[in-house]
């Protein structure tokens, strides 16, 4: 047994006793299977190599915390009663319709950012009280948002896992639209109208109307829409003119948030604020841990390990050892699992169409952001819902999961001919 | 909060500060630029900042060594370090402003390009930071082992989509600070931009004639153990490679592609009269299939994980137990600076330059005792 696989085994063991045995946060297991990692690859206890893994995940960081402070000032100021109200009210009549316009919404952020976690917090918990509203369950409704997510992040225009594995291999950004459009919006409306259309086929309205909290609608009416508005104004702002300098996400979070304490009911702000941090700051810890664990798997050898191992397997089971390798280590990271595994099977399938295959990988990566520890997209959904384990929702989405696997593969598989047609 | 809470949380915070302390000094330590010793034929040495102001004060102002001949010519360019992550790059242009004797013409050397990107690693790469050599005298000598783009202290936040500039090119976020993604530059843009503008404004005010881009890169990567160039430099190129071949390197040359917009082969050639060059070699170091990532890898490039891909064809250059080491990466960049340089010199008989004393592939590696390969036999050619 090489010593590399001999650190991995111990890391895992150290982690999963730390979470199931000892019972300690996720963040903290990490960081002793890091230190144990390392121990056992003969390189002490190397601090600065467990700081400078912290340091991937600062923007993510800043993004989530910010994302969510925006998320509580809409729920307390009553934005997002307001908003319910009123799509509910408008597009009642054509319920399939409208959970396709919803999936939409939810996805717009994924879509211009590139990121799952701010179209979950921002658009998933704008369109959450009106998916409960319509009758959806909290569990349904969750797994709506966290699908939504992460097909919003790889849908075009922005997928950054496809910008990283195209850029390993110098593959300009350069007709994705077509190939992720495919990749992603049939599934989209799919997933929608397999977890919510058995609940609003027969949308009882008048029921519905009598939970409708209708206080700040009527009270504020337009001025409750301005926080998201500005939101989604400065976010397509700098891809609209590329000369306006890029606020960056946490900016525009808390831009609209502070907007959003003058648009409605009074908030209390540093409550409001301390409220969100504390939410989040659990998955913040498990970002830091995660950072620490892949720099001690890099040092150690481990990383390019697992990668030669997935490159390994032989040409006829390679597709289900990518279907399998890049959401296992997206758990660490999308992102990451874009890099490190994205572009060695971006060059494993030179003879395909390289722009289909690196969008189809993307697509398969971005289930990253549904496996644990990290799960960003199903830790985030959970909490925008209200469920207590999020581990219910990825249970519901396996289904939905295994789809998009198939659907990428076939796609892979047959890019040269699609090729002549997208 | 309870008496047991105060104490934990006391003992945490002072771990914290501890490990705050001990790291936040390594950190800033690296910052710390090499000490470089240029051959006593160096006429001046100028920085970056002085081609574009906006650059003075910040982390990206850089040395320049120039080097006159006696007699007059054409002018060239050496850029290293462009990414500090590919050590080959930084070093072969350290060997040759460290050994050079110019005699005809001018020559520009710019060790470290990117000069941010020297004072940071990047996370969850697990880099040296440092590698070490004795030089001629039997004195240490020890070069930064950077990160691939800028230190985002130097640029911050990178933006959700990087869009080129000059084209309209969309890339990832985070390389909008990748210097190679940059050119031709804006005055008015961020550091990166500015470092690219600065190096334009070098080419246009010197009237640099050739410029050579020093890189690396990982073996599976396609573009490796290649020269690429603009589709102006194809004449000499052509007959440089040529030489190459018959020294026995092996090197491919491809031209610069059309859609790839920011890099040196591409915009250089565009919006400059210069010839611009980029070269690669193997850098297992920086490679997504390596293992164990250390200070010995990055200088000998043994890898047992390269030697088994490379048994599946999943990399592009040969790859066995002896690795690539730092001598053979540099001595194909030097030879090739020797070889494109002749070529042109030929080709552009009104524009030459010539220059000695730079060691070549033969006399870096392939006449070495294999004892002295991955550091010593390079350190001795240091001063």
């Amino acid at each position: 047994m090489c010593i590399e696989l001999i650190i991995f085994i111990a890391m895992v063991a150290v982690f999963a006793a730390g979470c199931f045995w000892l019972k300690l946060p996720v963040s903290i297991s990490m960081v002793i299977s890091a230190i144990v990692g390392a121990l056992i690859g003969g390189q002490g206890i190397p601090i600065r190599h467990l700081v400078e893994g912290t340091f991937s995940y600062v923007d993510t960081i800043l993004v989530i915390a910010c994302a969510m402070i925006f998320m509580k000032v809409l729920q307390e100021n009553g934005s997002l009663d307001a908003l319910s109200c009123m799509i509910v009210e408008r597009f009642h009549k054509v319920p399939a319709l409208l959970l396709c316009l919803i999936m939409l919404v939810i996805m717009f952020p994924g879509m211009i950012t590139g990121s799952s976690t701010a179209a979950v917090l921002s658009a998933g918990s704008i369109m959450m009280p009106v998916l409960i509203l319509m009758g959806i369950p909290k569990l349904e409704t969750g797994c709506i948002i966290a699908m939504g997510g992460i097909l919003g992040m790889i849908a075009p225009p922005v997928n950054i896992p496809a910008m990283l594995i195209g850029g390993g291999v110098d593959l300009p950004y350069v007709g994705f639209e077509g190939p992720l459009a495919l990749l992603t919006f049939p599934l989209a409306f799919l997933f929608v109208l397999m977890f919510g259309f058995k609940y609003v086929k027969h949308l009882d309205y008048e029921a519905i109307r009598q939970k409708m909290n209708t206080e700040s609608r009527e009270k504020y009416g337009f001025r409750n829409y301005i926080p998201i508005l500005v939101c989604v104004f400065l976010m397509i702002l700098n891809k609209a003119v590329p000369a306006i300098p890029d606020l960056g996400m946490p900016l525009v979070f808390l831009i609209s948030a502070i907007v959003g304490l003058f648009t409605g009911k009074k908030v209390p702000v540093l409550k409001t604020a301390k409220e969100a941090i504390n939410t989040v700051l659990p998955v913040l810890g498990i970002l830091m841990g995660v950072g620490m664990f892949i720099q001690i798997m890099t040092l150690t050898g481990v990383r390019g390990f697992i990668v030669n191992v997935c490159l390994s397997i032989p040409d006829a089971w390679r597709y289900l050892a990518m279907a399998i390798s890049i959401p296992l280590f997206g758990a660490v990271s999308s992102y990451g699992a874009s890099s490190v595994l994205g572009v060695p099977f971006l060059l494993a399938f030179l003879a395909k169409n390289q722009v289909i295959t690196a969008a189809a990988i993307s697509l398969i990566a971005s289930l990253g952001d549904m496996m644990p520890p990290t799960a960003l997209a199903g830790i985030f959904a959970a909490q925008v819902v209200g469920v207590k384990k999020y581990t219910d929702i990825l249970k519901k989405c396996l289904v939905p999961a295994i789809i998009m696997l198939v659907w990428a593969t076939i796609i892979i598989v047959f890019s040269p001919q699609l090729a002549k047609i997208i | 909060m309870g008496k047991k809470n105060v104490i934990s949380a006391t003992i945490c915070l002072v771990a914290a500060l501890t490990i705050a302390t001990v790291t936040g000094k390594n950190f800033m330590d690296v910052k710390a630029p090499d000490t470089l010793h240029p051959s006593a034929n160096v006429t001046e040495t100028k920085m970056l900042s002085d081609y574009f102001g906006d650059l003075k004060g910040t982390n990206s102002d850089t040395p320049i060594y120039v080097f006159k001949g006696s007699k007059p010519g054409g002018s060239m360019l050496i850029l290293g370090g462009t990414h500090p992550n590919e050590p080959a790059g930084y070093l072969a242009a350290v060997a040759f402003l460290e050994n050079v004797k110019v005699d005809q013409g001018t020559v520009y050397v710019i060790p470290r390009a990117c000069n941010s990107g020297f004072t940071n690693n990047d996370a969850q790469e697990a880099s040296p930071q440092y590698l070490h050599f004795t030089n001629k005298n039997g004195q240490e000598r020890q070069f930064r082992y950077g990160s691939r783009a800028a230190n985002p202290v130097d640029q911050w936040p990178d933006p959700d989509v990087y869009i080129h500039a000059g084209s309209g090119q969309q890339l990832s976020g985070s390389e909008t600070r990748n210097l190679n993604r940059c050119y031709p530059g804006r005055p008015d843009g961020n550091l990166m931009e500015k470092t690219a503008y600065a190096i334009v404004q070098l080419i246009k005010n010197e009237g640099v004639d050739l410029t050579f881009d020093l890189h690396e890169s990982s073996p599976e990567y396609p573009v490796n153990d290649a020269t690429v160039a603009h589709e102006k430099c194809m004449d000499f190129a052509a007959e440089g490679m040529l030489e190459l071949q018959m020294e026995g390197i092996n090197m491919s040359l491809e031209p610069s592609p059309t859609n790839l917009h920011g890099l040196t082969h591409r915009e250089l050639g565009d919006y400059t009269n210069t010839y611009p060059i980029l070269m690669e070699a193997p850098n297992a170091s920086q490679g997504r299939l390596r293992g164990a990532t250390n200070e010995e890898m990055a200088l000998t490039g043994k890898d047992k994980f390269y030697v088994s891909a490379a048994k599946l064809g999943f990399v592009y250059v040969p790859y066995d137990e002896n690795g690539h080491p730092i001598e053979e990466r540099v001595g194909r960049h030097l030879q090739g600076i020797i070889e494109y340089t002749k070529a042109f010199s030929s080709i552009h008989s009104d524009k030459p330059v010539s220059f000695e004393n730079v060691p070549g592939y033969e006399e870096m590696f392939t006449d070495t005792d294999p004892s002295q390969l991955g550091g010593p036999h390079f350190g001795s050619f240091l001063n």
